[in-house]
């Protein structure tokens, strides 16, 4: 186990240092001069104070110059400074942090919670009238980009029945019921699309231990059916689902840049479709690393933790 | 942001051992048929120029004359999705063939060599996928302009590094076989094993995977296009007509509706074909 975690752990900041490299060489390899984006069409600027603002934000210098300040800076909590504003992207990133972070968890929560009774109802008769209502439903949920889920419900629940807000965000500690409100329509439109994948991949690892002999065993023992499902093949059946949830995770984020785009939510998506529109790179490579990284941490977390509690995946991957 | 999703999906189809059934895979095939037979006749189907204004006419519901409505400028939004249609299936089929180019020369070339250059470009596919497509695609589509060439080259792209992982996995299967070790018994080349041997044996696997890479492009460019970095006006796709709807939700509503719909129908489709190739071909390997 000792090794297991270290190797994993070694690989995931291998993958992030790689990752970070990736995306600093695409954003560098691009034409485009933030400089220039940012004078616009300024008359009069002499290229001397081009030269000035240039070594300024510090884009004079090699690549692997800049490569090695923003990373070493990235490792002191130094994110940089935006090239138009002189904002700090750490406090850009703080602020709009929290409302992407709330988004993601409640709408893999939602999904979860959906998911579960449903792939339970499906498992119980594999290809029976049930399954086959789920499996088409949920093949339709996997088909909405989650934008195109959230204009469908913006243009029902705010536009047509006008119950919850269309656009706009409240901090959870500001007022917590128009907190609600505001996530309603932006974490079902992204549940809409996560919670097929789960009830899919549970549905799959329910089948499998339904038709275990331990559950033949258990039935044969008289054990009550409700009591064979709930607790004998679903115990089975979370663990395997769980790795599952590390990927959803990592589609919910990726959906949440629109859906928060969306609905104009103040988010980490937001920012970074702000930043690559004015190609405002100092932000945009910091908010593009900082979202992978917590897909590489999710997908850990959830490979520990599954590792730690399932010790089938112990005994069969010794080595990793 | 997809390639996430792209390996979700591909995760979970891999778990999901679906039922064949001819009769779904027929119909996915002919709605899709359907889709681009109308989008490709638009010319002979529309009864309006797509581009003709009616400014007296504007945002009309839905009627016999204006099937879908009709926009801010009064045109004919039927029209519109019908012509936004070629731009949005020619920009999908253009990423298709790039990432199925691309991918599978990646993942081939990765099964044959095996040893240090198997892991160097495994590593890379790996590394491309953990960063958000969409965000990739948004910063380079900034840079070098919105134009069908460079959409259809950047989403393929993006696309190539899954495509590659399955073109290894469908490759490596392929070359347990005693018909591969034959090939090499005889002496058979490198570019032989390649093209005569490993394609022709793995287009089960690649059609899947090109199912799935047009159901990741359609959305791709939908987002671009929605965002304001896909195909500008007056041209539109139907990710463009989208955001001009999505401006105007309040006004008609079916301006953002019908786009929407002729979206999700695609990838709808396009879902169930890869799900039913993906059956029949576990059913034949098995």
């Amino acid at each position: 186990m000792g090794r297991y975690v270290i190797i994993r752990v070694a690989t995931s900041i291998l993958m992030l240092v790689a990752t970070s490299a990736v995306i600093f060489v695409v954003l560098r390899a691009l034409p485009g001069d933030p400089v220039l984006t940012r004078l616009g069409t300024t008359q009069g600027v002499t290229p001397e104070t081009i030269q000035r603002l240039r070594a300024e934000l510090g884009i004079d210098r090699s690549v692997l110059a800049q490569y090695g300040s923003w990373i070493g800076g990235v490792l002191h909590g130094d994110l940089g400074r935006s090239y138009f504003n002189d904002f700090e992207v750490s406090s850009l990133v703080g602020k709009r942090i929290g409302a992407t972070l709330e988004l993601t968890i409640v709408s893999v929560l939602l999904a979860t919670v959906v998911a579960v009774p449903v792939a339970i109802a499906a498992s119980l008769r594999p290809h029976g009238a049930v399954d086959r209502i789920v499996s088409a439903l949920s093949s339709l949920g996997m088909a909405f980009p989650p934008f195109v889920a959230a204009i469908f419900l913006l243009v029902v629940f705010s536009v047509q029945l006008g119950w919850l807000p269309a656009r706009g965000f409240v901090s959870l500690a500001d007022d917590p019921a128009e907190n609600v409100r505001h996530l309603v329509l932006p974490s079902i439109a992204i549940a809409t699309v996560a919670a097929p994948l789960v009830v899919r991949y549970l549905r799959a690892a329910l089948v499998d231990a339904l038709a275990a002999p331990f559950v033949r065993t258990a039935e044969g023992k008289g054990v009550p059916r409700a009591r064979v499902v709930l607790h004998h093949a679903l115990r089975n059946a979370l663990l395997p689902a769980l790795t599952s949830v590390g990927l959803i995770f990592g589609y919910t984020l990726g959906g949440a840049v629109l859906v928060e785009y969306v609905f104009g939510i103040p988010g980490l998506g937001s920012l970074a479709v702000e930043s690559a529109l004015k190609r405002d790179y100092a932000v945009l490579q910091s908010v593009v690393l900082l979202l992978c990284a917590l897909f590489i941490l999710a997908t850990l977390t959830v490979d520990l933790a599954a590792r730690g509690l399932d010790p089938r995946l112990r005994a069969v991957h010794s080595d990793g | 942001m997809d390639e996430q999703g792209g390996a979700a999906v591909a995760a979970v189809r891999s778990r999901m051992r679906l039922r064949r059934s001819p009769s779904l895979l027929a119909l996915a095939t002919g709605v899709l048929g359907l889709i681009v037979v109308l989008c490709l006749l638009a010319p002979l189907i529309a009864r309006h120029d797509p581009n003709e204004q009616d400014p007296a006419d504007a945002f009309a519901s839905a009627s016999g004359a204006h099937w879908f409505g009709t926009d801010d400028l009064g045109r004919d939004l039927f029209s519109r999705v019908l012509y936004g249609g070629r731009l949005t299936l020619l920009i999908v089929a253009g990423s298709v063939l790039v990432a199925f180019l691309l991918g599978t020369l990646w993942g081939f070339v990765a099964a044959i060599r095996r040893g240090f250059l198997d892991e160097l470009l495994m590593r890379t596919a790996d590394v491309l996928m953990a960063i958000p497509q969409l965000l990739f695609a948004l910063v380079c589509i900034s840079a070098f302009g919105a134009s069908m060439l460079n959409l259809a080259l950047v989403i393929g792209v993006l696309l190539s590094p899954t495509t590659a992982r399955m073109a290894r996995a469908a490759a490596l299967t392929e070359m347990n076989r005693d018909y591969y070790a034959a090939a090499i018994a005889y002496g058979a080349r490198r570019r032989r094993l390649l093209l005569v041997e490993l394609l022709p044996n793995t287009t089960g696997a690649l059609a899947v995977q090109a199912a799935i890479n047009a159901a990741s492009a359609m959305i791709l460019e939908a987002s671009l296009s929605f965002i304001g970095l896909g195909i500008q006006p007056p041209d539109a796709s139907w990710g463009t007509l989208l955001q001009q709807g999505y401006g105007f939700l309040y006004q008609n509503v079916g301006y953002a509706i019908f786009p929407a719909l002729a979206i999700l129908l695609t990838i709808w489709t396009l879902n169930v074909l890869a799900d039913q190739l993906g059956a029949r071909a576990g059913a034949q390997g098995a």
